[in-house]
């Protein structure tokens, strides 16, 4: 163990350098990114690079209607569980996941298709951050929600379990689901095996699932992801359905080694 | 302003233009690749492999002018042997690195465009080191294969993966370290993993989708299948293998191929019959040790020639099958057996017409009998059968040469059609050689054979030095000339219509000889072993020459006595390019 915590450390301290060099040269470009309305509760200086980065001509509004729920503090930094609801804002689109303070800061792309704007998910956090949702609605405006998650850190920068073990590629790609009733709606909990390697330890190249989708037997999609590196090892999602699915749902994807993920859910 | 704009009329008048074509790769381009001088497209320059450019901006008058452009690292802490050839497209230079690693680098400037870094697992069983020998290029993808037996296709543009077909189970044993090739819009590959008891094969692929289209089994029993159907056994099951030894018999064809559209046949060397203990399987072991030549439309074998029938000394027969036209317009074959023996071969019917010694030492046959294809084996020169020694567990030793390592390993030759010589980059050594008892267990070492390789001694080979890169004349037999080296050879050639000859060396020069005279001209130091064929193209008016460095490959994981010449060597990882300096 002590061996795998030197490399890492390092790294972590590198990432720390990047992460403030990627500061200091935004803060010059801040004025002119344009600004989101309202007020951002965090008051983060990472904010508007981030806005320039990923949301760049966009029109974009602080909201607390989109709801973020996490820990107050990060107990397990490679696996932060994270809770988002957008649903008070009616028809969203497409949701997208930010970190501020991490290495890697987009977490993943959420399209509800045909499910409620609901995701519950975990991801590797490597230190105290913003965590940031934004909803694209119907009016073309991203509202972003936030909440604040603290760490000890390093989650971005320490080898996954199953990379300690040597076993990922024995499990790599299978996945299970289980349904929950929950009101009206029908949650479905999905789990794909997946180191979700960051490329930030040392001697250990990205390998992450880039792509997962899920639709019925008729090609009907229900929703699709795009996921990033800080997504956790082993991901685990939980989504609403607007109801039951009378037949088998396919769950479909791939990382970027082009291995795919092919599995039936059956409700 | 005049002169430029003849050179641009002319060139445009010639059939095949060295501006570089931009768009996808097509299969015309890659059927024209050895004449088209803007892009290299195909391992071997050319799918026939003769690694000749038709340039002659760099010259013997002007290599001493030559100068590096850029230098790239392939970085990380994971360095290790790099035997690549970069493929060059469009102004834009793919090559492979150690770990199952692929670049995109601006050819002109050196920058990095993209990288892929492929996920290999743990239990990976590479057996000669952690190499790759190349990408493909085809359509808007580029191909390479890994060390866990898995085909990657990615966009040229973004190195995005478009496609990945599983070749084969690495925890049996199989990995892949060979560049594919691709023939009439297919992608064709072999496996690597022949000390672990695998079954040498070729498949070809659809190389826009990896859709299998076929695959053709290289040992006798096996059956073959083309579009999902039965397509024949190879060969007749038993024939010339006893009992099941067929089902793990290796003949890996790990370095891949070569084709000539003329002849439309994959020409496919075959590694070493598994187990090495040749007293476990008596009978020639078809088509272990061989060149096959598979029919590209059918994927069936049309014809093969066995270099080392029987196998005792891990000789395979992998080495490169390049093809060239005599003045009288026969088709032939050359091919620099790991025996020692170079062969030329009909490359039509696979009939042999000439084999002769390419080394100084061979102690296992006396010659070739050139009407039957038979070698004239030294009997007392084969490993003794351990169930006759003194305690059932070790077999007689021997002393043989070449060694295992061969005459010549995997560092590619090249033919020049100027001079009508191949260049061979051979090596000089021996070994002891014993067989020991074995059985197969799936993903273990399956030899049953152990060795310790040895230097010559100096009057036997003419002064102390190993490697040799020498001209061979296929018509004659004779070697023409020869430069030597200390420690082995094993980079590749090519040469050039501006006379020239060009390898590299482990002590890490890249040189320039003349193709003529053998006379060393140019070298350059690149600061690691040379394991790696170099490569040249135009661009943008200038002629440039590009080769991988980085020591590692078999030689310092098997080397045994030869580690004294060599054990200094550092370890690199970078591609070095060069040009010829100006004013």
């Amino acid at each position: 163990m002590v061996a795998a915590n030197f490399p890492g450390a390092l790294v972590i301290r590198l990432s720390e350098i990047l992460c403030r060099a990627a500061f200091l040269s935004l803060v010059a470009t801040a004025r002119v990114a344009g600004a989101a309305e309202g007020k951002d509760p965090y008051d983060s200086g990472q904010w508007s690079g981030m806005e320039e980065e990923f949301l760049r001509g966009q029109k974009v509004a602080f909201d607390e209607r989109v709801k973020v729920t996490g820990p107050r503090f990060a107990e397990d930094a490679m696996n932060v569980p994270i809770s988002l609801d957008a649903s008070a804002l009616g028809d969203v689109r497409r949701v997208m996941v930010l970190v501020d303070r991490n290495p890697i800061r987009k977490v993943l792309e959420f399209f509800p298709l045909r499910t409620r704007p609901t995701l519950a998910f975990r991801f590797k956090l490597q230190q105290s951050s913003p965590v940031r949702v934004a909803a694209l609605g119907a009016d073309g405006v991203w509202r972003v929600g936030s909440t604040w998650v603290e760490a000890t850190g390093g989650g971005c920068t320490a080898p996954g379990a199953t990379r300690a073990s040597g076993t990922w590629h024995q499990t790599l790609g299978q996945s299970q689901a289980r349904f929950f009733g929950q009101g009206d709606a029908t949650r479905l909990r999905l789990r794909v095996m997946h180191p979700m390697d960051t490329g930030l330890v040392a001697g250990i190249p990205a390998f992450y699932l880039e792509e997962l989708a899920l639709r019925d037997e008729a090609g009907t999609e229900y929703l699709k992801l795009q996921t990033f590196e800080p997504v956790s090892e082993n991901p685990v999602f939980s989504f609403d359905l607007p109801a039951k699915p009378v037949g088998k749902l396919v769950l479909s994807g791939r990382d970027n080694n082009g291995n795919r993920v092919d599995a039936g859910v059956s409700p | 302003m005049r002169k430029t704009l003849m050179s641009m009329l002319l060139a445009g008048a010639f059939g095949v233009s060295a501006v570089a074509q931009a768009g996808p790769v097509t299969d015309k381009m890659i059927t024209d690749d050895a004449k088209s001088t803007g892009d290299v497209l195909t391992w071997g320059m050319g799918n026939n492999g003769q690694r000749y450019s038709p340039l002659t901006k760099i010259n013997t008058g002007n290599v001493k002018n030559l100068t590096p452009v850029w230098a790239f690292s392939f970085g990380g802490e994971k360095q290790r042997g790099q035997e690549s050839q970069p493929v060059v497209h469009d102004g834009v230079m793919f090559v492979t690195g150690s770990y199952s690693r692929l670049f995109a680098i601006d050819a002109k400037s050196g920058k990095e465009l993209w990288k892929y870094e492929h996920r290999l697992p743990d239990g990976i069983m590479p057996c000669c080191d952690v190499i790759n020998r190349g990408a493909a290029l085809y359509d808007n993808l580029v191909i390479f294969g890994t060390l866990d037996a898995q085909l990657v296709a990615l966009d040229q543009k973004t190195g995005k993966v478009v496609w990945k077909e599983k070749l084969d189970d690495f925890q049996a044993g199989y990995s892949y370290t060979a560049a594919p090739m691709i023939v009439k819009g297919m992608v064709v590959t072999g496996v690597s993993g022949g000390e672990f008891g695998i079954v040498g094969r070729v498949d070809a692929r659809d190389a826009k989708t990896g859709k299998l289209v076929w695959t053709r089994p290289v040992i006798e029993g096996h059956m073959g299948y083309k579009d999902g159907k039965e397509n024949g056994v190879t060969g007749t099951t038993n024939a010339t293998w006893p009992g099941d030894l067929w089902k793990t018999g290796g003949g890996a064809t790990w370095l891949g191929g070569t084709y000539d559209s003329r002849t439309n046949l994959i020409y496919m060397g075959t590694g070493n019959p598994a187990p090495w203990n040749s007293h476990l399987r008596p009978g020639d072991n078809l088509y272990s040790c061989s060149t096959v030549a598979i029919d590209a439309d059918t994927g069936k074998i049309v014809w093969h020639y066995q270099t080392t029938p029987n196998d005792g000394w891990d000789f395979d027969g992998v080495n490169e099958f390049v093809t060239y036209t005599t003045k009288d317009g026969r088709i032939l074959g050359g091919k620099a057996d790991r025996n020692g023996f170079f062969f030329v071969i009909d490359a039509k019917d696979g009939k042999l017409q000439n084999a002769f010694p390419f080394v100084k030492k061979i102690t296992w046959a006396t010659g070739f009998d050139l009407a039957t294809g038979k070698p004239k084996f030294v009997a007392a020169n084969r490993p003794g059968d351990p169930t006759k020694g003194a305690d059932g567990k070790k077999g007689e030793v021997v002393f043989s040469a070449p060694s295992f390592l061969g005459g010549k390993n995997q560092m590619p030759m090249a033919f020049s059609p100027d001079t009508g010589l191949f260049y061979v980059p051979a090596n000089e050594w021996g070994m002891e050689i014993w067989n020991e008892p074995i059985t197969y267990k799936k993903g273990a070492a399956y030899l049953g054979a152990g060795f310790t390789i040895k230097t010559l001694d100096a009057k036997d080979i003419g002064g102390d030095y190993i490697g040799a890169l020498r001209a061979v004349d296929p018509a004659t037999g004779k070697i023409v000339w020869e430069n030597r080296n200390n420690a082995p050879l094993w980079g590749g050639v090519m040469t050039t219509k501006g006379g020239l000859v060009f390898y590299g060396t482990p002590e890490g020069y890249l040189k320039a000889l003349d193709a003529k005279s053998g006379k060393e001209l140019w070298k350059f130091q690149t600061g690691s072993g040379v394991v790696a064929p170099p490569i040249t193209w135009e661009q943008d008016g200038e002629q440039y020459v590009a080769v991988v460095s980085g020591w590692g490959g078999a030689v310092p994981l098997w080397g045994g006595d030869v580690a004294k010449k060599v054990n200094y060597l550092n370890q690199g990882g970078m591609v070095w390019v060069f040009k010829l300096h100006k004013g």
